[in-house]
């Protein structure tokens, strides 16, 4: 029977980027996915005429020619093609106002609100709009990110130089990297003294996440936020299914095997650690090492005996809290985004800015929270003419589920999407329900069927600040449960996000490079 | 003047390292109990297979028969999954060591689900391969497998207008039943008016039924539409003809959208599609059920020509690789199938991708009206076995059919 080198469990973005490395690497390589294309979250459906993004936003790390973002040169470094579209917007967030709003204005779209943020791209340029906006706060702003600045440079010392070099370059940076990975960003605005309404506007981006002001850590929250505003943000011309199937093409084509369709029912133990897996119940596959992209929680339940589980690995499923669950709608529209009166590729409608408060509110649905984007604004077309697509997504925590019955959940879903749906018209004075063409909703379930993550979630463990980033990677190596099988993907070190993912499965595919060439 | 950032403290961050490890180290070492109920919905309306017995059959007419199909726990299901009304299940047979799969609405009320029956409605196709098997071998205890509740073709209340016009041409008859009896039982809140195309009376499947859920709910109205010279005479309430634009105007809303629901032969939608055009609906307002299985690629005016008879299909199904000979005039899939491949499949129509293959040379034919791969799938050679024809000799990468 074949033994591969590398058996790569799950074809979601950390599985993919995994497999693609070790073919190229040379390892015979194994990527098993049990639906039947590539990507999980990165992917695209067809309804009619339209074809669906379902869940990418936008990718931080697609740069410009001169300075090329984190994705893109992984991309690069597989010789994966992908036409990216550079999207040169970062976001509005429009707070609605409440009765009694002493602060509430009229914006441009005739709404009663107290916020109306739209942010440019680049430091000076976001600094000076967001002082515009709420006077006082250039000078905190400019400082976070001189801060991100210093902390990049950090990290390209630690990542770059060879050994202690490297390390001795980062240690000016040291101090500051500290200080900002034990605060939160709250503490860390705080800090720098910018006022408490600009801190809202700065913190928007807590939902990619899912963690609040008050529970992401300062550091992880400006590295993100840097990604984003430096140089703006690219999208793949063709959905994200272009870009799992450019990297299912770089694995093929360096002789990795993929099987769809082939789900990994049970992981073969010998000698306390994996030594193959069964796929679908009836086949055995070998494999020296292995790379898991599924999610921890179900790999435990669902494909190791209870003895053969490390307790460790128990212990850290059950005390790390499950992230945030999505939901979100696919509107494909008879209308054009003008027709439309949309103006923007990404608005936040918030029922607060304050994104404590906010996070306390989406404990459950009906929450006023929601995102808004229009996929025309930077692929104008991506839809057949007089059309246009749009994309509401909102943000839970916990199992709200639990009341809704599978017979009751078609007519719950349509609830759901239709308060989304309203919450964005009335927030930006739109009509959006008489020209719905094609509509489908996704719930946890669905995200569950298709990511079988605890929860549906596609975010891991929630970033908190005990559990942040920098102690997740310090301590990678010592939270892995075997030393032949390691785990990439939202559940790792970096959470939820597509170069988070494709990071984290570069980063096994490299370690397991490593330990077979010390192995021969 | 120091940094503000000096303000925070350093060497807050060793002692969060040593705290991580101590917070998984007090945490309990079992596995949690019990599913969240996002898994529990999921798994409940998308089970990989049912696995079901026929517990009766109905004669419907002389080339018709219902099955009802209940659990079979012994084969491991326990309970049936719910569905929204308009949904199919893919059946899957072997007949004569092919492996047969065949998508058929589900004719029963969703209601019936929750007391563990479903029920097929299953008509005689010339040349149906499997029609014939159903209707020749399921009998009272037949083992049956199918898919879960699957397709597109239910009501969406944010979509459709809560008018719907319902134009059914002979079996198509059996999701609009389903909607019906769902409309009844108040899981569906729209108005129906079923503009229902048979040959004459005798020809009219589920006519008491119908009219018992027309009795029951004013949300359900039913017009037959009979075709043969005079047939409309004998049956009192019944237009004469065909389902023509002039027939849906009459009976649609003069003042309010409607939405127009299209489900039957490939014939009727050629011609209904025709009538359509002239009433300049937005397209929102017009579902098509799937088109079916689609023959004789030859007939079409974009297909090729000097396409060779016979074609050698090498496949590759994870680690076995087999080489095959067809006939071009078949699909991708019906090669597989009747070199006794199995692959994986549910529509049969081009839309819902579950074939979706890796081509990794060779040409195919698609037909317009059955493209719904995705973008990136062109341009990366993923084609959809079942409405791909063969325009040379190919080499596939296909799924299991797991």
């Amino acid at each position: 029977m074949k033994e591969y080198d590398v058996i790569v469990i799950g074809a979601g973005n950390g599985g993919l980027a995994a497999a693609a490395t070790c073919a190229k690497a040379g390892l015979s390589t194994l990527l098993l996915e049990r639906h039947n294309i590539p990507g999980g979250s990165a992917s695209s459906f067809v309804r009619g005429r339209f074809e669906f993004e379902p869940s990418l936003h936008e990718l931080s790390g697609i740069g410009t020619p001169e300075e090329p973002g984190s994705v893109e040169e992984f991309f690069n470094r597989l010789g994966a093609k992908v036409d990216w579209c550079k999207d040169s917007s970062t976001f509005r967030l429009v707070v609605p106002a409440k009765e009694g709003d002493k602060d509430a204005f009229v914006n441009e779209n005739g709404v009663l609100v107290t916020v109306d943020a739209r942010m440019p791209v680049g430091f000076e340029a976001f600094s000076r709009k967001l002082d515009d906006l709420v006077p006082g706060s250039y000078e905190s702003a400019m400082k976070a990110f001189r801060l991100s600045e210093r902390m990049y440079k950090a990290f390209d010392c630690l990542g770059d130089a060879d050994g202690i070099a490297g390390v001795l370059k980062a240690l000016p940076y040291m101090p500051d990297f500290m200080r900002m990975t034990s605060h939160t960003l709250k503490e860390g605005l705080d800090a720098l003294g910018m006022p408490k309404k600009a801190q809202d506007i700065f913190a928007t981006y807590w939902c990619y996440m899912g963690s609040p002001a008050s529970r992401f850590d300062f550091l992880y929250y400006m590295a993100m936020l840097h990604g984003y505003i430096k140089n703006g943000t690219g999208i793949p011309r063709l959905r994200s299914h272009e870009m799992s199937l450019s990297i299912d093409k770089v694995i093929r084509d360096n002789g990795g095997d993929i099987w769809y369709n082939s789900e990994v029912t049970k992981v073969i133990m010998e000698n306390g650690k994996p030594a193959g897996v069964v796929v679908n119940g009836n086949k055995e596959v070998r494999g020296k090492r292995f790379i898991c992209n599924a999610s921890p929680n179900f790999v435990w339940s669902d494909l190791f005996a209870e003895a053969d589980i490390p307790q460790k690995q128990l212990k850290m499923t059950n005390v790390r809290p499950v992230a945030a669950t999505l939901t979100t709608v696919y509107l494909g529209m008879n209308k054009t985004k003008e027709e439309l009166g949309i103006k923007d590729y990404s608005v936040f409608v918030a029922p607060c800015s304050d994104s404590d408060e906010q996070f306390a509110l989406c404990q459950d649905y009906f929450s006023g929270y929601c995102i808004i984007n229009c996929l025309n604004e930077i692929i104008p077309d991506c839809t057949p003419a007089g059309t246009s697509q749009l994309f509401l997504t909102s943000m839970t925590f916990g199992d709200v589920m639990k009341d809704i019955q599978p017979q009751d959940y078609k007519k719950f879903k349509t609830k759901v999407a239709k308060d989304m749906i309203e919450t964005c018209e009335k927030a930006l004075n739109l009509t959006i329900q008489p020209y719905i063409e094609e509509i489908e909703i996704a719930l946890p379930p669905t995200f569950s069927r298709y990511l079988n993550t605890p929860l549906g979630t596609p975010y891991g463990y929630m970033l908190d600040m005990w559990d942040s980033m920098i102690p997740r990677t310090l301590q990678f190596m010592q939270d892995q449960p075997f030393d032949n099988f390691l785990f990439c993907g939202a559940s790792q070190e970096r959470g939820d996000g597509y170069g988070c993912a494709y990071h984290t499965g570069e980063k096994a595919a490299n370690l397991t490079i490593q330990a077979l060439k010390e192995g021969q | 003047m120091a940094s503000p950032i000096k303000s925070l403290k350093a060497k807050a961050f060793l002692p969060m390292l040593k705290a991580r490890q101590a917070r998984f180290e007090a945490a309990p070492a079992a596995l949690p109990a019990g599913s969240d109920q996002a898994r529990v919905i999921a798994r409940a309306l998308h089970p990989h297979r049912q696995y079901l017995k026929v517990a009766a059959v109905t004669e419907r007419a002389a080339d018709c028969k219902s099955f009802t199909l209940v659990p079979d726990p012994a084969r491991g299901t326990e309970a049936l999954a719910w569905f929204s009304a308009g949904k199919y299940l893919t059946v899957f047979e072997t007949i004569a060591g092919m492996p047969v799969t065949r998508a058929y609405s589900l004719s029963s009320a969703p209601r019936d689900a929750l007391n563990g029956q479903y029920e097929l409605t299953i008509k005689r196709v010339d040349g149906g391969l499997m029609s014939q098997y159903i209707l020749e071998h399921w009998a009272v205890g037949t083992e049956v497998e199918v898919s879960a509740p699957s397709g597109n073709f239910d009501y969406q209340p944010l979509r459709d207008a809560g008018d719907v016009i319902c134009l059914a041409g002979g079996s198509g008859i059996t999701p609009f039943l389903s909607m019906a009896h769902a409309i009844a039982d108040g899981d569906e809140d729209f108005s129906m008016t079923l503009l229902y195309g048979s040959r004459n009376a005798e020809s009219i499947l589920f006519r008491e039924e119908l009219d018992t859920i027309a009795a029951k709910t004013d949300k359900v109205r039913v017009v037959h539409v009979l075709s043969d010279p005079d047939a409309a005479a004998a049956l009192p309430g019944a237009e004469q003809g065909f389902l023509t634009a002039a027939l849906i105007q009459k009976y649609a809303p003069a003042d309010a959208p409607y939405s127009v629901f299209l489900c039957g032969p490939q014939q009727m939608y050629a011609f209904v599609d025709k009538e359509l055009e002239t009433l300049q609906l937005p397209k929102k307002y017009i579902r098509h059920e799937m088109f079916g299985e689609f023959h004789n690629p030859a007939s079409q005016d974009d297909y090729p020509s000097d396409v060779p008879a016979t074609v050698q299909i090498t496949v590759t199904i994870q680690d076995e690789t087999t080489t095959v000979t067809g006939s071009s005039a078949d699909s991708v899939m019906q090669i597989l199938e009747k070199n006794g491949i199995a692959v994986p499949s549910r529509c049969r129509s081009g839309e819902c991708g579950f074939c979706h293959s890796h081509l990794l040379s060779g040409e195919v034919y698609v037909p317009r009206q059955l493209e719904y791969r995705r973008l990136a799938d062109k341009q990366f050679g993923c084609i959809h076995p079942c409405c791909s024809f063969p325009l040379t000799d190919l080499v596939l990468n296909v799924p299991p059919a797991k």
